[in-house]
């Protein structure tokens, strides 16, 4: 009698164990996915702050992020900055109180050994563990960055370089910037303080104004210009009358040029001289609205520049030009619109032109490399920790804003700017550069401009090895600022490095 | 014994003891390559300073088969090894996650395995304790009652079950349930037939005559009451399902178990209106993912930690099962989950499947009824701890703090575990040597 009863309580008992059985793997298995990603789960990221995380390292071998392991801590590592603020807005903090942005936010699934590739090797994933971490190679020399740091000498601005036929990003800074260390620390108190801090300071140190920003581009949006008026059908063979002003249709107020002299002539005078009454008149009467927003659209503006870093910031083209109100006439074939003016001064990249000293630095990537626009990148390869590479950032071709001729005509163009124009301070010997200069004034009546040269470089004969957008903000304190005096010595400086290293 | 009756194993020369040191070194190599992935995996080195105690573990549990290779020799050969196992993977757990923890038990279980070596030594049989009900009876009340004295009881987490003796802590209560269970199998034996038969109709049913239950019934009510004073969900619970089963076992009567459960849905019901900490673990059993970073944190981080181990686990050493409150005792569970995935959870409830199924055959081959309603009753106790422990983790059931058996940190629930061990063992000791003694040599009859 109770051997029966024991073997029905055997029964009850299998019976709950099997429950049991049912129940864990409903959670470890079923419901797993679904409890990793509950956003009350913090495991992830302790996990991470508890883990080895893989270094940050530049092209040329210079580590920008290493995790340090701690002894005696709430984690087990801490991640730091060894070259301070030079990267801040490269490779980005990584904190546990302020989360992630930068290399460190987007590459985090490498770094942290997340990344499939990185699984299926090492002993740790056969055993059920998380892969080995990667180390995240840039693209960007440091011995770039560091000029680029030295040069701007504490100004505001930004330079970015480029490699035309990659997009590998070969520098990429900009001033004012921050000391991520001080984000990164796990002090919770030290943490916040220092971003709060960092966001009263002045010029926002924490945004990287080479992607993250917009100024006006003035002149050097005349290559878009130019680009436009040479893909354009109805345009023909340029030769612009020259002239001292230039009144848009139903425009109040003339357009001149700078040194109120007269110019016009080719696409090579035009870019060489820089000349404003030329070019908005090609914009406003030859060129027209559709044609100047399609180009600018074809170059990347309006819409979000293809970084591999989260924060790059979109140009800014306007889109509408207003109502026809003229059919063509005379000299104009494309008629004239309400907003004729306007489109007359977005073609010298003013009035409501934007964008970040990465796009325009691609809008040269672009002229350099044929008329193919490459995806930018920060990020180089990922290796394991044997040295093999375990992923390795592909060239990706965004599209094709210009045919080759027109590509060919531009940079024609630019490097006559550079042999006889507003950009001859970066004649080289032994080298081809190309270079357009801009200078935007914040107003009539505000002192100082935005002062830019975006170019390319190159050995003769061959396609160029490097695109550059040179940013220097409008500042008060320094009057006189112009693409040719303020810019062009910057880029004049980083590509005497960048050849003599490269 | 169930292995000699099958031919197929009983044709060689090994004998239970050879099988037994056999499946024990096995469990003694799972248990040191768990400990090898561990010190892999900590960077930090640290348990080198844990090795040597992991060595002791290893020594007891070297010596506890040659303890019963001498005192029970022809003890069933499964229950020491899959003890050995839990005991071993539970200690390479309680190592990685705290190693101050590590040495502690494993002087616990040298404790445990002194208990385990004087029970089998003093006690070489166990139906003499029949005779002593009564006296169980009041220790077990005695033991339970210890918290509850000043000077001595101390609560801890909410719940007054522990007595301080300076050095360290002892839970009584563990002690208890064991004695209790001696206790509740002597009355049983002795008052069964009584309780089987109907002496009166009551509303269409047959009740058998209510004297008898009161010793019973006074037991299982101070139990309860001392539990409920000293806020012991979790052993109310499993001494009120031992009950139950103890009934059952020797009455094969289902009314007493329709009786138990309703009875059970009455007092939980009194004491859900009675008592706010037994309202706050239903609803954090409940609503655990409303409220995850305050009454629901342990089961949800439980949760957490389970799901990031998935089917293979993080490996023993690479998830974070810290994070989950009281991960040592209580959630033990939730992080083998975590770094041995459910491969190794699932096989540690196999492992105390196994354990519950030998221990279960043990009463069966038992000759004696006492010793069957021991070893039954044990066993049973210890496959529902596990139950409502699991189950807890796993929000099935509401979480109570009782341990895993052999697998938690804890010195008197790995103390009294191995006293069930040295019981269950001495009684299938017995009960083969009674079969021998009757003539019906199988063990003869096998190998020659």
């Amino acid at each position: 009698m109770i051997d029966r009863s024991l073997r029905r309580v055997l029964v009850v008992l299998i019976a709950g164990f099997a429950v049991l059985m049912v129940q864990v793997s409903r959670i470890q298995v079923i419901q797993a996915e679904d409890l990793r990603n509950n956003p009350d789960n913090g495991r992830s990221i302790l996990r991470d702050f508890n883990s080895p995380r893989g270094s940050i390292v530049t092209a040329d071998g210079v580590v920008v992020a290493v995790s340090d392991e701690l002894v005696g801590s709430v984690f087990d590592y801490q991640r730091s900055y060894p070259e301070g603020d030079l990267y801040a807005h490269v490779a980005g903090y990584y904190s546990f109180n302020l989360g992630a942005t930068g290399v460190e936010k987007a590459y985090n699934d490498w770094l942290s050994g997340r990344a499939a590739a990185l699984r299926l090797s090492g002993l740790n994933t056969l055993l059920g563990g998380a892969g080995e971490p990667g180390t995240v190679v840039l693209s960007v020399r440091h011995d770039l960055q560091e000029q680029a740091a030295e040069l701007l000498a504490g100004r505001s601005g930004s330079v970015v370089m480029i490699e035309p036929a990659t997009g590998a990003v070969l520098a990429l800074y900009s001033s004012p910037t921050y000391d991520p260390n001080l984000l990164a620390s796990h002090d919770g108190v030290a943490a916040v303080t220092a971003s709060q801090e960092l966001l009263d300071a002045p010029g926002n140190p924490r945004r990287p104004a080479a992607y993250a920003d917009r100024f006006f581009p003035g002149s050097s949006f005349k290559i878009v210009t130019a680009a436009a008026a040479l893909e354009h059908p109805d345009v023909g063979p340029i030769d612009v009358a020259p002239t001292v002003e230039y009144f848009a249709p139903l425009a109040s107020r003339a357009i001149r040029n700078s040194g109120q002299r007269a110019c016009g002539g080719s696409i090579d005078d035009m870019i060489a001289s820089s000349c404003n009454t030329g070019f908005a008149q090609l914009a406003a009467e030859r060129i027209g609205p559709e044609a100047m927003v399609e180009m600018a659209e074809n170059f990347g503006f309006n819409d979000n520049v293809p970084l591999d870093i989260a924060g790059a910031t979109a140009g800014v083209f306007p889109e509408d030009f207003g109502e026809k109100l003229r059919d063509a006439e005379d000299g104009n074939t494309v008629g004239v619109f309400a907003d004729s003016p306007v489109l007359a001064q977005a073609a010298l990249g003013q009035n409501n032109v934007s964008a970040s000293p990465l796009q325009m630095a691609l809008v040269a990537a672009t002229v350099a490399n044929g008329g193919e626009r490459n995806s930018p990148h920060v990020v180089q390869e990922v290796r394991r920790l044997d040295g093999t590479t375990a992923h390795s950032v592909p060239t990706d071709l965004v599209n094709r804003p210009i045919e080759p001729e027109t590509s060919v005509a531009l940079r024609r163009a630019m490097q006559i700017a550079v042999e006889d124009g507003t950009a001859s301070g970066l004649q080289m010997a032994g080298i081809e550069v190309g270079a357009k200069t801009g200078t935007a004034q914040l107003g009539q009546d505000v002192v100082g401009a935005h002062a830019w040269v975006v170019g390319f470089a190159g050995k003769p004969g061959f396609a160029p090895d490097v695109a550059f957008a040179v940013h220097v903000a409008a500042d008060p304190q320094f009057p006189d600022s112009s693409g040719s005096r303020t810019a062009v010595p910057i880029a004049r400086a980083l590509l005497s490095e960048f050849f003599a290293e490269s | 014994m169930a292995m000699l009756s099958m031919p197929g194993q009983t044709g060689t020369l090994r004998g239970p003891r050879t099988t037994e040191l056999m499946f024990l070194v096995s469990a003694g190599l799972l248990t040191s390559g768990a400990f090898a992935l561990a010190a892999m995996a900590n960077r930090e080195g640290t348990p080198a300073k844990v090795l040597p105690f992991l060595g002791l573990v290893l020594l007891l549990l070297g010596s506890a088969h040659v303890i019963v290779r001498r005192l029970a020799p022809n003890a069933e050969p499964t229950l020491l090894p899959i003890v050995g196992l839990l005991n071993g993977l539970g200690y390479v757990m309680i190592a990685r996650l705290d190693q101050n923890f590590a040495a502690r038990q494993s002087v616990w279980t040298l404790v445990g395995l002194v208990a385990f070596t004087l029970t089998l030594l003093v006690v070489p049989s166990i139906r003499r304790f029949a005779d002593y009900r009564y006296l169980l009876a009041l220790a077990g009340i005695v033991l339970l009652l210890l918290p509850l004295m000043p000077f001595i009881g101390v609560t801890i987490r909410g719940a007054r079950i522990w007595i301080s003796l300076h050095f360290f802590t002892i839970q009584p209560g563990e002690f208890a349930k064991v004695v209790l269970t001696m206790f509740l199998a002597g009355y049983l034996v002795d008052k069964r037939e009584l309780l089987t038969v109907s002496t009166r109709r009551f509303a269409g049913v047959n009740i058998p005559d209510l004297r008898h239950f009161a010793p019973l019934l006074g037991a299982l009510g101070i139990a309860i009451l001392v539990m409920v004073a000293e806020r012991d969900l979790g052993s109310s619970l499993l001494f009120f399902t031992l009950f139950v089963v103890m009934m059952y076992l020797a009455t094969s009567r289902v009314a007493y178990v329709l009786g138990g459960l309703v009875s059970f849905a009455i007092g939980s019901a009194i004491a859900y209106q009675i008592f706010g900490h037994v309202r706050r673990r239903v609803s954090a059993w409940l609503f655990a993912f409303d409220d995850p970073n305050d009454t629901g944190f342990q089961v949800v981080e439980a949760s957490f930690a389970m799901a990031d181990g998935g089917l293979i686990g993080t490996g023993i050493g690479e998830g974070t099962p810290t994070v989950i409150p009281v991960v040592t005792t209580d959630m033990i569970f939730a992080a083998i989950g975590e770094e041995f995935g459910l491969i190794g959870a699932a096989g540690i409830l196999v492992a105390f499947l196994l354990f519950i199924g030998a221990g279960f055959r043990v009463a069966l081959e038992a000759s004696d009824p006492f010793e069957k309603l021991v070893a039954g009753g044990l066993t049973a106790l210890l496959g529902f701890q596990v139950i409502v422990i699991v189950g807890g983790v796993v929000r099935l059931l509401p979480l109570t703090g009782v341990t895993l058996p052999f697998v938690s940190y804890g010195g008197s629930s790995l103390v009294a575990n191995y006293v069930i061990l040295a019981i269950l063992i001495r009684i299938s000791d017995s009960a083969s040597r009674d079969q021998d003694q009757g003539g019906n040599d199988l063990t003869m009859h096998g190998t020659l």
